[in-house]
């Protein structure tokens, strides 16, 4: 594991610790892949609203606290900000706010929204002719949600090929409607896709980094393990979805953490 | 109306490159000279009405004043919460723009009627809310609505009236003031009915094309009055009661779906909406007035 996401993991176990507030597993399965984002992409964290800067906006909101760990892990913010998460008074609520936190672009928590507001944004970057690129990231489980493929529709048909769409295939649908073969499915929507592991921060750098088609939305569809880094979340990860570990549990959980190897 | 609000929409673009129009397959061939101008600034996007207004929110997000456009409760109604989520709470702006309010698609049955979403738009936050009845209306409100901070709704009717008011935004228009103890408040398009049906009767008559913000100042000159709220759709006689204990009385829709088909007129007839149905109203609620105890009248417009 990347020594930086295993930070990452860290912050996102004590500050869930701390706040009695969960989504852990949720946030352990895109840490990989929001990273590759914010090592790619351009922007400027000191200058969150920089002009030319690429946009991101989290479509499966409920993965807040990984979101913005990964935004302090880049510099927007100090870590311990975010320790304050869904306190009375905090910017950092469980679902994220863009008036709030710099770096949020979209305040997003109801699925299946984020994705058609970046293909909004993508569309005025294509009227602007600006080369701004809009990157989102949508899970499997808010797929279930029809607008996601309504917007995926909206956006090939509009050749948005400014837009990358992460899919973060953690198979959390298994119990209810899976979505298989996703893969196949975007490509049938005539998306450009790319599969990769979701946790492997190289691969998914350089798949980002993969020009993208002519006029072609790309999906890069990361197979990914929900709870990713700890055995404990990842064997159990509907007991885990909203859980806030209890003092002796964080132990047992950042010692899983810790035994990955860097 | 909808001419109109492709007249002012056009003509505002030649100046303004910011204005991007986003159809969802309606309107599109009157559209079509706008398409051919600004090919980059027109999108017959799709049948697909809360993406529409997602995508909405992202142009706006990015600058742009964008113009959403199609059928009344698919783009409100069916796309309440990206509205409530991607522009009023994003704080995200853009234009919402329907055609087919209340019973003008009579024919098509009550899945094409629009009831609630006035109500329910003025309930968002942020949210502007125009219940338009005329083109004057529909010119001037777009002119000094469309490129502000807030999400803004306009509702457009087939059936305008042509009857001179106020346009200026957030203002009611006080068409009749008779110092009478009954006063009729109507907005939008049924303005040409109430007229007829009140043109000789003792009452004040109040119309209002703004919905949210209400005209309060306006409502609190008539409140030692009977109040008869006369309205085709819901939300305007909710956006009165924002002004505490008026005496108010409400004329318009049954709590039933106007199950017939025809035209708008025919509906109207029907639920005592038209000139004689209103004028019934207004009457019953005078001869109230006389008696020393009056009391709210019983639901009217409700027989199916």
């Amino acid at each position: 594991m990347n020594e930086l996401c295993k930070k990452i993991r860290s912050e996102i176990l004590s500050i869930s610790h701390e706040s009695g507030h969960g989504h852990i597993p949720t946030s352990f399965s895109i840490v990989e892949m929001l990273c590759a984002v914010y090592q790619t992409m351009r922007h400027d964290p000191k200058r969150p609203d920089m002009p030319d800067r690429d946009l991101f906006v989290l479509s499966k909101g409920h993965a807040s606290l990984g979101f913005y760990c990964v935004l302090a892990g880049h510099g927007y913010f100090d870590f311990e900000d975010v320790h304050a998460f869904g306190a009375f008074d905090s910017k950092f609520g469980c679902h994220p706010d863009r008036l709030k936190v710099p770096g949020v672009e979209a305040s997003t928590g109801s699925l299946g929204h984020g994705i058609g507001l970046a293909v909004g944004m993508a569309l005025a970057a294509k009227i602007a002719d600006s080369s701004r690129h809009v990157y989102t990231l949508i899970g499997d489980g808010e797929s279930n949600e029809g607008t996601v493929w309504e917007a995926i529709m909206v956006a090939t048909n509009l050749k948005l090929d400014n837009l990358t769409v992460l899919y973060d295939h953690n198979h959390s649908q298994g119990r209810c409607l899976p979505i298989q073969n996703p893969a196949e499915r975007f490509r049938a929507f005539g998306c450009q896709v790319i599969e990769t592991d979701g946790h492997d921060l190289e691969a998914l750098k350089q798949a980002l980094a993969t020009p993208t088609e002519r006029d072609r939305v790309r999906v890069v569809v990361g197979d990914t393990v929900k709870g990713y880094g700890c055995a404990t979340l990842a064997e159990n990860m509907y007991e885990w979805h909203r859980r806030s570990p209890k003092a002796e549990e964080l132990n047992k959980l950042m010692g899983e953490l810790n035994a990955a190897a860097v | 109306m909808r001419p109109q609000f492709k007249a002012t929409v056009t003509e505002l673009a030649a100046q303004d490159e910011r204005i991007v129009i986003v159809l969802g397959d309606v309107s599109v061939y009157m559209f079509k000279d706008f398409s051919e101008r600004y090919p980059k600034r027109f999108y017959n996007m799709g049948i697909c009405e809360n993406t529409l207004i997602s995508v909405t929110a992202g142009l706006s997000s990015q600058g742009y004043h964008p113009f959403v456009h199609t059928i009344c409760p698919f783009l409100t109604e069916r796309s309440v919460e990206q509205i409530k989520v991607d522009m009023c709470y994003n704080n995200f702006a853009g234009n919402i723009v329907t055609c087919g309010a209340t019973f003008d698609y009579a024919w098509d049955g009550a899945t094409h009627h629009a009831y609630t979403e006035l109500a329910i738009l003025r309930m968002l936050p942020n949210m502007e809310v125009l219940h338009l009845g005329s083109n004057r209306e529909v010119d001037a409100l777009i002119r000094t609505q469309y490129n502000n901070s807030h999400p803004t709704y306009f509702r457009l009717s087939d059936h305008p009236h042509a009857i001179e008011t106020n346009l200026e935004f957030g203002k009611g228009t006080l068409l009749k003031n008779e110092g009478a103890p009954v006063t009729v408040m109507t907005a939008g398009p049924i303005l040409g009915n109430v007229m007829e049906a009140c043109r000789d009767l003792p009452v004040n008559l109040v119309y209002f094309h703004t919905l949210k913000p209400i005209d309060k100042a306006l409502i609190e000159r008539f409140r030692d009055t009977e109040i008869l709220v006369v309205h085709d759709a819901y939300g305007l006689h909710e956006a009165i009661a924002e002004v505490p204990a008026l005496r108010m009385h409400y004329h318009g829709l049954p709590d039933a779906f106007c199950g017939w088909y025809g035209t708008v007129h025919d509906i109207r007839k029907r639920i005592g909406l038209d000139p004689a149905g209103i004028r019934a109203a207004a009457q019953a609620l005078l001869a109230r007035r006389q008696s020393p105890a009056v009391r709210p009248l019983a639901r009217t417009g409700s027989e199916r």
